[in-house]
Parts: structure tokens; C-alpha cells; sequence
């Protein structure tokens, strides 16, 4: 069992003191980096990268990684407290998650949220470990035609993402996708909506709309409702998941595992994607879908456990054959080749210590992130305590803070305050957010994996339906929206009727 | 932000007139921060990152690279070139920027700035390009694929970094040199590009060594051709076109630029910094581990370059133009 030597021999290197200490700094920072709005993995890493130069290779491999699942971790927190959503990848989980802590299951969602991570983040590793270089092969033959299908399916699965109908969440889709078009278009260099500001020229960030929208608009509106908010001692049966809410995870976090390892293989940053692909997939397998948005535990279980998978997946393109597919894995890949290890197709092979000592290390920072955060939980939701009129200005101020803190843009800040309106606005018509920012997000990478495929096929359609994977998506997508319209337009059974009365 | 620079600008002539040549002993005082335009991972990364860690213990200050991608070099190069000029931002320069510029310019356009805005401090690498394909066709050497390329024209794709790029012109180059005509299908950026042509979707791809050499020392790829005069230290066995009766050549350089207002003082600081560095182990070992080879031009050979290079290139951009390549 050459594997089995290999990772023991791995553990041997990763258990000594220097790397368990790397290893907890990487998971600290992550952390800090997740929780807080604005900073996101990428830069938590390449801020460290001056601190690794006087390191070998396998300690700041080990901190360098650290900081990019660990980021996966916190990046739950002020999604579920706050409406926040720390990075993209925890968009989703501000849908349930915030809605659980107005419930006063906050401690509960936080918990799960760490438990399906670590669940997520050790069963990828295992993945990683007999897989890699198997499946980087398979991530290289998924091409700008697959990847459009891939990503067709999500805009039509977006769709269902929202309480609402099918044709309420259709405009905010086709919203997010015409601001997802500002900027420069990257395949003619032209400049789309940008009017000659130059803070525009690489298009709207994720993070002021999502602030936005979400976090502002969410202080707009509970400002609304009342000021004063009753502060209630936080009860210990508060912060730990129930016993039906930890029976009703096992399944969304078992399926979140699988489908956020797969995801997080695919070539660019489609990691968003596997949240949300993990939302509606608990959705749709929920008996009452109605109750999503509202709170329910499957909707932080199932997209916190995919999105730490797919950070493990991720890795893998990387460290199998040296092709880094977002910029968080190009990054670590310098932070390599600085200290003279050649990432490529016989990283493997060549450095066994490095890559087995890395996966090592991934396993024990795991163990220590879960440990991190599960005391954090009761700290955190003592924040809650806080009254509101003094936590809701402080809020702002984070995501002022956060929001300058990118790219010292004020013309951000103005989009930051516009979409909290806008995030008000669209509450109070009763049209969802999350499609919106969702297909701010995804839109790009849609549009450039169209033109991409028709332009390699110099205009014909059928590069579409070329391969067996993109033959069967396209026409699964096309079943989809079929179905979709057609659930939208029937008449309404009776007890859909009767939810809707209440 | 505007108001921010106006206001640093006024800051730094008012020490400048009180403190005259000394500002050059006080520099630098505070960290160095280096805007890299290209996405984080490329060859630029990896040069400008080098640099900085060897640059911060010359200069006394830490040396920090930011990403600010976007356009093909085009975002990164604006912002450099809008910084203000007291050699505390400077701009990881490539052969990007002109070319980007070039585009515009050919195209009519105004673009939002231009070579003379900067003042060239020096290259790090001045590197050619590899033709790489996927590693299991037919072609034993770059003979073959030429005639394969002649007997379908306009059939086979190359994917690229992005318009105008290294791994782009280098390509436009080699085909109008042997006459052929590819289809050219850019990506955005260097990672995607080399995906398409691992995984088979484009027929072939033009790339630094550091990108490529990895993926041919794995088997994913094959090398046909360096395109350039000299062969790789890296690759010894792989042709170039001169040696192949091809006549193309086409060089990347990285290096380093300064805002033109930038005192001299500080310039000359910087050009010194740059100088020791391309002759320290660590750079040369850090640099050439993955495939590139250091070259060093001082700022003036580098401004020289330029020149001679923009005429080249414009007049290439003249012909792409005519032939409704966009």
C-alpha cells in the first residue's frame, strides 16, 4: 500500500511543530479572512506570500492552504448573522442561515455550518488524495462548450432559486446578468456601460452589490420594522442544533460533499456555484421546498459542507498538473515556484513529501478549523446582544469599511449605498436578491464560454452538442426550463393553494 | 481619487523644495507597492514576487505585489500610470502594454495612456515563446504541423492568453512568416488558455516556457518550436524557427516602470535596486527554476526597445487590421 507509507510518511512531516504551528496561523488568518466582508481568500494569501520567504516549500505550501479552506469556514459567520455574505461562496447561505438566526437558531445554524464544513473539507481531501491525477485529466477535457452547459443548467436551476415564481425571479436573473456586463469585454477590449469612470473598467465587484444589497438592505429594512428588539439571554439549547435539525443535515451535507467535490474540479472560479448548486438541489428534494427562505437547516448544511469540498477539489487541477484554475490556486502555485518546487504534471511523482506532507496538513487543519470555530459560536452570537441601533450603524460601517477596503474606490462605495436601496426596494416588491447577485457572478463566465465556443467553431451552433457531456447538458437544460414554465403556468394544486392563503 | 494625488503631488513638491537632493538618501520610506496588470499566477507574478524578495532587503522596505487585472494589462497600466510619481507605486511593465496601445491607437482609439507616461527602470527576462501541442498528436516536429497547417487552412485554432498578448503576436508572427492561416480563439488569460490546448479544444498555443515546460516535462504537451534565435537553456533540444528556416522571432520582456514625474533621484535608486537584483542567485534561481532566462536591459536600452518595437508591431496591427481580424 504505497499510499498508505506515502501519507504516513506525510503525517510524520506535517505532525512537527513548526508545520502544526504554520498550519494553525493559515487556519486563523483564513478564518479572520472569511469572516470578514471585503478581504476574501485571494488576498488573505497573497498578503502572507512576503511572510513565507523564509520558509521551505512544504511549511508555506501548508500556511498558504491553510488560509484558502479556512476562508471557506468564516465565511459562514457573518452570512448568518448579519446577511452578510463573508465571500462569494457564502452568498447562499445568507438565505437560510440569516433567517434561522431571526428565528433565534443562529448558534444552531453556525454550528452546522462549521460541522458540514469539516465534513465537506475532510471527505474532499480523501477524494484528493486517491483521485488527483485521475480527475485533473478528466477537468482538462471540460472545455468553454461544457462549461457553458454547466453553467446554462445553473442559470435555469437559478430560476427556482427564489420564494417566488418562476417568472418573478426570471427579471432579477436577466437583471444581474446586464450589470454582470459592465466593464471592459474581455475578448475585444471594448468598454461596455462604463461612461469614462475608470473604476467601472473592470466591471461591478461581487462584494459592494452583495453588501449592498443584502447587508444594507437588510438594515433598511428591519429598520422599518422597530428599533428596539428585545435582548433576550442567550440559552445554551440555543447554540447547539436540536436533534431533528442534526437528523435533517445528515443528507444535504452528504449530498452538498459530493456535488461541491465535483464542482469545485471544474476550470474557473466556479465555486459559487456549488452552494448554490447544493441549495436548489436540497430544495428540490425538500417535502415542504415552500419553507426554504424561511429557515431551514438544509439550506445551510447542504452549501457550507459543498463549498468547503469544492475548496479541497479545487486544488486538484492545481497539484495534479500544475494548471491553476482561479486566482487563489494561481497564487499558491508562486508561492511554490518561489521556493523552487515546479508545480506541473510529476509534482507528484517528483516532490512526494511536499504534495503527501500538503494533504497531511489539510487533514489537521481541518480538525483544528472545526476546533477554531465551534467555541467562536457562542462568542459570536453574543454579538448579537448588542442592541440594534447600536449594531445596525456598526454594520454599515463594516461594510463601508470592507468595501474600500478592495480597491479604495469611492465610486464602489456609491454602488454599495445604490444597491442597499435597490436591496430595499426589491424586499419591499417582494423580488428575491440572491438571483440577482447569483447571476452577477456567473454571468461573465457564461457569456465568455459562449463566445468563446462560438468562436472557436467560427459561429457554428454545433460545438454545442459535440461532445457527449455538453449534448447531455444542453438538453437537460432544455427539459428544465420546459418544466419550469410549465409548473409556473398550471393551475395550482390544492395544498400549494393552501400555503399561499396562510 | 483625483483629489488624493493632487494633494500627494502637492505634499511631495513642497518636500521637494524644502528637501531638494536629499529626498533620494530618505527613499524609501515606507513599503513599495509593485501593480502587477496581469492575473495572478503568470510569469509577471512570479518575476515581480522574486523581485520583491529580493528588492526589500536591498531597499529596506517591504516590497508588495497587487493584482490589478483586467484588459489585457490595460487596468493595471492605467492605474500605474495615474500613481503618483514618488517611486512608491510602480508598475510591473511587459511587452503587453505597448502592444495593448498600439491596438488602440492602429484601431483610431484614444488610449487611456501611453508609453510615455512611464519611465522604464529595466527588464528582469526577456523571453521568447514556445509552440506547444497537445502531446499526444502526430507530429514529430514542426515540419509536420506546418504541412498539416497547409493542407487545411483556416482550420486549425490556437486559444491564447488574451488580444495582443505573448501568447498571441508570437503566433500571428509565426503564421504570416509561414504562410499559414490559423483561427485564433483567446481566453482570458494564460491558465485557460493552456487548458484549452491540454484538454484538446484548440490544435496549438504560444506560452512563456515557465508556463509551458512543466506541461511538456509531464507529457501533456509537446514543444514543436522555440520562437526566437537562440534555443532554451531549459529546452536544448527543442529548434527555433530561425534554426528551421522560419523567420520569426518575438521577444516578452517583464521589467519594471515608474510614473514619468518621478524625481530622478528616485529613478536612479530604482535602476540601481534593479541592477543588483538580476545578479542575485536567489532571483536567478527563483526565475529560472520554472523555465524563463534573466535578461537584464537598463532603463535606456529598454525606452531604445520600445521604440524600435512599436514600429514593428504597428505595422503587424496594420496588417491584422486590413485582414478583419479583430
Amino acid at each position: 500500500m504505497d499510499m498508505l507509507n506515502n501519507l504516513l510518511e506525510g503525517f510524520r512531516i506535517a505532525l512537527s511543530l513548526k508545520n502544526i504551528y504554520l498550519c494553525f496561523i493559515g487556519c486563523l488568518w483564513g478564518t479572520m479572512v472569511g469572516v470578514l466582508p471585503g478581504i476574501g481568500p485571494l488576498a488573505g494569501i497573497a498578503l502572507l506570500i512576503p511572510a513565507t520567504f523564509g520558509m521551505d516549500a512544504t511549511g508555506a505550501i501548508i500556511m498558504l492552504s491553510g488560509i484558502y479552506y479556512g476562508a471557506m469556514y468564516g465565511g459562514s459567520t457573518t452570512s448568518i448573522l448579519m446577511n452578510i455574505p463573508g465571500e462569494s461562496a457564502s452568498v447562499v447561505t445568507c438565505i437560510d442561515g440569516y433567517q434561522m438566526t431571526r428565528k433565534g437558531r443562529g448558534g444552531a445554524a453556525l454550528f452546522i455550518a462549521a460541522w458540514g464544513s469539516w465534513i465537506g473539507g475532510t471527505l474532499g481531501i480523501i477524494g484528493l488524495m486517491f483521485l488527483a491525477p485521475f480527475l485533473a485529466n478528466f477537468a482538462v477535457k471540460f472545455g468553454p462548450p461544457e462549461m457553458f452547459a454547466v453553467l446554462l443548467i445553473a442559470f435555469i436551476l437559478l430560476g427556482s432559486l427564489g420564494k417566488g415564481s418562476f417568472f418573478k425571479t426570471v427579471p432579477m436573473i436577466f437583471l444581474g446578468l446586464l450589470v454582470g456586463t459592465i466593464g471592459m469585454d474581455p475578448l475585444t477590449g471594448a468598454m461596455r456601460f462604463t461612461h469614462g469612470i475608470k473604476d467601472l473598467y473592470d466591471g461591478i465587484g461581487f462584494i459592494p452589490v452583495a453588501m449592498g444589497a443584502f447587508g444594507i438592505g437588510e438594515i433598511l429594512t428591519s429598520t422599518e420594522e422597530s428599533l428596539v428588539r428585545a435582548v433576550h439571554k442567550v440559552k445554551l439549547r440555543e447554540l447547539l442544533p436540536s436533534r431533528e435539525e442534526l437528523r435533517a443535515s445528515w443528507g444535504p451535507i452528504i449530498r452538498g460533499t459530493g456535488i461541491g467535490f465535483f464542482i469545485g474540479l471544474l476550470p474557473g472560479s466556479a465555486h459559487v456555484l456549488s452552494s448554490f448548486a447544493s441549495y436548489t438541489v436540497e430544495k428540490r428534494l425538500a417535502k415542504r421546498p415552500e419553507e426554504f427562505g424561511t429557515g431551514r437547516i438544509e439550506g445551510v448544511a447542504g452549501p457550507e459542507t459543498a463549498n468547503n469540498a469544492a475548496s479541497q477539489s479545487a486544488m486538484i487541477p492545481f497539484l495534479g498538473l500544475g494548471i491553476p484554475t482561479g486566482p487563489a490556486t494561481a497564487v499558491m502555485m508562486i508561492a511554490l515556484l518561489i521556493h523552487g518546487v515546479r508545480p506541473g504534471p510529476l509534482f507528484i511523482s517528483e516532490q512526494p513529501q511536499v504534495f503527501w506532507s500538503l494533504v497531511a496538513s489539510m487533514y489537521i487543519g481541518n480538525v483544528i478549523l472545526i476546533i477554531l470555530n465551534l467555541p467562536l459560536v457562542g462568542i459570536f452570537i453574543n454579538l448579537l446582544r448588542v442592541p440594534f441601533r447600536i449594531l445596525f450603524p456598526l454594520i454599515l460601517l463594516i461594510c463601508l469599511i470592507g468595501t474600500y477596503a478592495v480597491n479604495s474606490s469611492t465610486v464602489e462605495l456609491v454602488i454599495l449605498l445604490t444597491c442597499g436601496v435597490m436591496g430595499y426596494l426589491f424586499r419591499k416588491l417582494e423580488f428575491d436578491v440572491a438571483p440577482f447577485i447569483l447571476a452577477i457572478i456567473i454571468g461573465p463566465t457564461l457569456e465568455n464560454a459562449f463566445r468563446w465556443s462560438l468562436m472557436r467553431s467560427a459561429g457554428s451552433f454545433a460545438i454545442f452538442v459535440h461532445s457527449p457531456i455538453t449534448a447531455v447538458l444542453i438538453t437537460l437544460s432544455g427539459l428544465l426550463l420546459i418544466w419550469n414554465v410549465y409548473r409556473t403556468l398550471r393551475p395550482k394544486r390544492d395544498w400549494e393553494r393552501a400555503l399561499e392563503e396562510e | 481619487m483625483h483629489k488624493r494625488i493632487m494633494s500627494i503631488g502637492f505634499l511631495i513638491v513642497l518636500t521637494l523644495i524644502v528637501t531638494g537632493g536629499s529626498f533620494a538618501a530618505d527613499y524609501p520610506t515606507k513599503p513599495i507597492t509593485l501593480i502587477n496588470p496581469m492575473p495572478p499566477g503568470g510569469a509577471l507574478d512570479i518575476q515581480a514576487r522574486a523581485f520583491a524578495s529580493v528588492a526589500d532587503k536591498i531597499l529596506g522596505q517591504p516590497v508588495i505585489v497587487v493584482n490589478k487585472a483586467g484588459a489585457t494589462g490595460m487596468l493595471g497600466g492605467t492605474a500605474g500610470s495615474q500613481a503618483a510619481p514618488d517611486g512608491y507605486t510602480l508598475t510591473v511593465g511587459s511587452v503587453n502594454i505597448p502592444n495593448a496601445l498600439e491596438w488602440e491607437i492602429v484601431n483610431g482609439r484614444k488610449p487611456p495612456f501611453t508609453r510615455s507616461d512611464f519611465i522604464p527602470i529595466g527588464t528582469f527576462t526577456m523571453s521568447p515563446t514556445l509552440l506547444v501541442v497537445p502531446a499526444d498528436t502526430a507530429y514529430k516536429n514542426l515540419a509536420d504541423f506546418i504541412a498539416d497547417a497547409k493542407a487545411r487552412p483556416g482550420q486549425m485554432a490556437f486559444s491564447s492568453g488574451g488580444l495582443y498578448g505573448m501568447s498571441h503576436l508570437p503566433a500571428e508572427i509565426f503564421a504570416r512568416a509561414a504562410g499559414l492561416k490559423f483561427r485564433h480563439v483567446p481566453s482570458g488569460g494564460g491558465g485557460p488558455a493552456l487548458t484549452a490546448v491540454v484538454g484538446k479544444h484548440v490544435d496549438f498555443n504560444v506560452n512563456y516556457p515557465a508556463n509551458t515546460l512543466p506541461l511538456v516535462r509531464g507529457n501533456k504537451l509537446k514543444a514543436l518550436a522555440v520562437i526566437g534565435a537562440k534555443r532554451l537553456k531549459a529546452a536544448p533540444n527543442v529548434p527555433t524557427t530561425k534554426e528551421l528556416g522560419i523567420d520569426a522571432e518575438y521577444y516578452g520582456w517583464v521589467g519594471l516602470m515608474a510614473p514619468l514625474k518621478t524625481p530622478k533621484p528616485v529613478v536612479d535608486k530604482l535602476k540601481d535596486t534593479l541592477k543588483k537584483v538580476v545578479e542575485n542567485k536567489a532571483f536567478i534561481d527563483m526565475v529560472e527554476t520554472p523555465g524563463d532566462e534573466v535578461h537584464y536591459l537598463n532603463g535606456d536600452e529598454l525606452a531604445k526597445y520600445m521604440e524600435v518595437e512599436s514600429v514593428k508591431i504597428a505595422k503587424l496591427y496594420a496588417e491584422m487590421v486590413k485582414e478583419g481580424a479583430k
